[in-house]
């Protein structure tokens, strides 16, 4: 009788049984997004609906400037504060004024005489409150214009559509109310490997390191097995731990994003996620778990303790969600030769199933991809754990300076 | 074990160590630390492979068919090795099962030990819970669940206190009347002038003296099995 079973239960029961494992791969996720994104939107809505109602003094450095402001209604809570450019701009800097008007002398004079004039708005990206009186002066500067050209033209008895001969109207068909598909295809390939690499790297940890450290290691390995199936019953346990956290992960994820949360009131980020596109993510997602464990069990395999194997973990992470940034990069889709670079290929899919773009041989060119790399990782870890290293780690070392 | 060379990059840990330990006899394994005790040991249990040399278990040789030689063993370390989210009796049943016990057998063989070592009180504690004593106790069931022909136990008393101490000493009168051949290696030379029918001494990986603690007495001049490797190990033998 093979002595897998009897190894892949006590390891899963030693790894359901330790709490930081549960904890982390399983109920963190549960708790995780829902938390996140409602409180994403919370700050988000209560920041901007703060900065609508904040007070704010702009800046109008001119007699022109004035006269062109004058003529609209002012914004709500806005004030002007007339001051010359040089005092303005340092004002500016401290944020006592929200942002500066500028016209040179001259410029009424210059639009009654159906010439150009420039108006300036100084405001810095740095605070937020400069950015709101940008947004309010806008409209304002707009309907000066807009006023203008209509005395023109009706002085000259043309038609409002004289002046803008072609106008230009960008509809986004899909996204124009609902945030959710572009949100989920920016967030979703990102924390989807992060939780991958998470599900798999701590049970990795604790099960090797972890265990050379307890020291029952020895005592599994005097006992008739070999050293590739104690790895072939962990590598079972660390991916299905791994998949059971990515599938924690995406029915979180799909309920967040089907209750819908309010951003601002203005765009909602409500997404309902069909079973194709879900079986698409699964489609890539369980062969990256076979690769992220397979790399996760070789890499912890070198360490000696726990504190050492997370020290080793930490590398790996970086490396592994490293393809889901580049994924997120303009100008970066799945095609033939991206669909074979692995993770890079599971993040651009999981982007394509939420986006609705991705095909068939999109999916079975990534799953080939990806579960030839983890083949090759399986093969690495199997090598790993046959070697004396991975046995008594540093003890080797240690006893050749000691003997040296 | 006949003739074992070990290597560990340019340090010989294990020189040409010989030895033979028959049914009913405690042979202990002396020496300071890093003479190579535990790495003759490991290579005993298969752990590691030597240069050169054969190590057998009951006949069966380590390195050939080390599944069949590893059912022969019972290999006890100085730390407890359990799993700590594991019961005591899921240790045993799990270990019992990998040496290949099964059903009624199995059930039987852990009552036994159970019975045997006084483990009913703890048995379905988590290991994690125990005291040091409880995990000894449940460790040393793990390694003789199959009732093995040989044991092997590399420091087994180096971490307990005098009370847990005696649970191993007892574990090797009752082996040793029950015909098993045991090796242990051990600092404590009261243990080693209790238990043991013959002594090995190890120095720089190669066994420098051998015979009984009496023997061991004479050769080295001194009246104390403690003078006695003091004497070996100083290397003035």
């Amino acid at each position: 009788m093979s002595p897998l079973p009897v190894l892949f239960k006590k390891e899963l029961l030693d790894v359901v049984r330790d709490r930081r494992t549960v904890l982390l791969t399983l109920v963190l996720p549960v708790l995780l997004y829902p938390g996140i994104l409602t409180l994403m939107g919370a700050i988000i809505s209560a920041g901007k609906d703060r900065l609508k109602n904040e007070p704010l003094v702009v800046a109008v450095t001119s007699g022109d400037a004035q006269a062109f402001l004058d003529g609209q209604p002012t914004p709500g809570r806005t004030s002007w504060l007339r001051v010359e450019r040089p005092a303005a701009e340092q004002l500016l800097r401290e944020q006592k004024v929200a942002a500066i008007v500028a016209a040179p002398e001259g410029s009424t004079r210059a639009v009654a005489e159906d010439r150009q004039a420039t108006v300036t708005v100084l405001y810095t990206k740095r605070f937020d409150r400069s950015m709101e009186a940008l947004e309010r002066l806008r409209p304002v500067l707009e309907a000066v214009n807009a006023r203008a050209l209509t005395l023109r033209l009706e002085a000259r008895q043309l038609d409002p559509s004289f002046a803008t001969p072609v106008k230009l109207e960008a509809s986004d068909l899909d996204f124009q109310k609902d945030l959710g598909p572009l949100i989920a295809s920016r967030l979703l390939p990102v924390v989807l490997l992060m939780m991958l690499f998470i599900g798999a790297l701590y049970p990795a940890v604790d099960l090797t390191a972890g265990e050379k450290e307890r020291g029952t290691l020895e005592t599994l390995l005097v006992a008739p097995v070999r050293p590739v199936q104690v790895m072939a019953a962990k590598y079972l346990t660390v991916a299905l731990v791994s998949i059971a956290s990515t599938l924690a992960n995406l029915a979180a994820m799909a309920g967040t994003f089907g209750a819908g949360l309010s951003l601002a009131g203005e765009a909602s980020t409500s997404m309902r996620f069909t079973w194709g596109q879900v079986g698409v993510m699964l489609a890539c997602l369980l062969p990256a778990a076979l690769l992220v464990s397979g790399v996760a069990l070789a890499v912890a395999s070198m360490a000696r303790t726990f504190k050492e194997g997370q020290a080793l973990m930490t590398p790996v992470l970086l490396v592994g969600l490293a393809p889901a940034l580049v994924a997120q990069m303009p100008g970066i889709e799945l095609n033939t030769a991206t669909a074979l670079i692995p993770l890079l290929n599971v993040a651009l899919l999981v982007k394509a199933a939420v986006l609705g773009t991705a095909t068939l041989a999109d999916v079975l060119l990534t799953q080939a991809s990806v579960l030839l790399c983890a083949g090759a990782a399986l093969k690495w870890a199997a090598s790993a754990f046959d070697s004396e290293v991975f046995r008594f780690g540093g003890a080797i070392n240690t006893f050749q300076r000691r003997r040296a | 074990m006949h003739d074992i060379v070990r290597d560990f990059g340019p340090v010989r840990a294990v020189d040409g160590v010989s030895f033979e330990v028959r049914p009913g006899e405690v042979v202990g394994l002396l020496g300071p630390n890093g003479a190579g005790k535990t790495t003759t040991l490991r290579v005993l249990a298969g752990l590691l492979t030597p240069a050169s040399g054969r190590a057998a278990l009951n006949g069966v040789d380590v390195h050939r068919d080390p599944l069949a030689a590893r059912r022969h063993l019972g290999f006890l370390t100085s730390s407890t090795g359990l799993y700590e989210r594991l019961t005591g009796r899921e240790v045993l049943i799990t270990f019992g099962r990998l040496q290949g016990l099964t059903g009624a057998a199995l059930l039987g063989r852990v009552e036994e030990v159970a019975r045997e070592l006084e483990l009913a009180p703890f048995l379905e504690k988590r290991c994690g819970a125990m005291s040091s004593g409880q995990k000894q106790r449940i460790s040393i069931g793990r390694a003789v669940v199959h009732d093995p022909l040989a044991y092997v136990l590399d420091e087994p008393t180096a971490t307990l206190d005098p009370l847990a101490s005696r649970d191993i000493l007892a574990l090797v009168q009752r082996a040793r009347a029950r015909g098993k051949a045991v090796l242990f290696s051990t600092h404590r030379m009261e243990e080693a002038e209790h238990l043991c029918t013959r002594l090995l001494f190890v120095r720089a990986g190669r066994i420098v003296a051998r015979g009984s603690p009496e023997e061991l007495r004479r050769e080295s001049g001194q009246p104390t099995l403690t003078g006695a490797f003091l004497h070996f190990a100083g290397g003035q033998g």
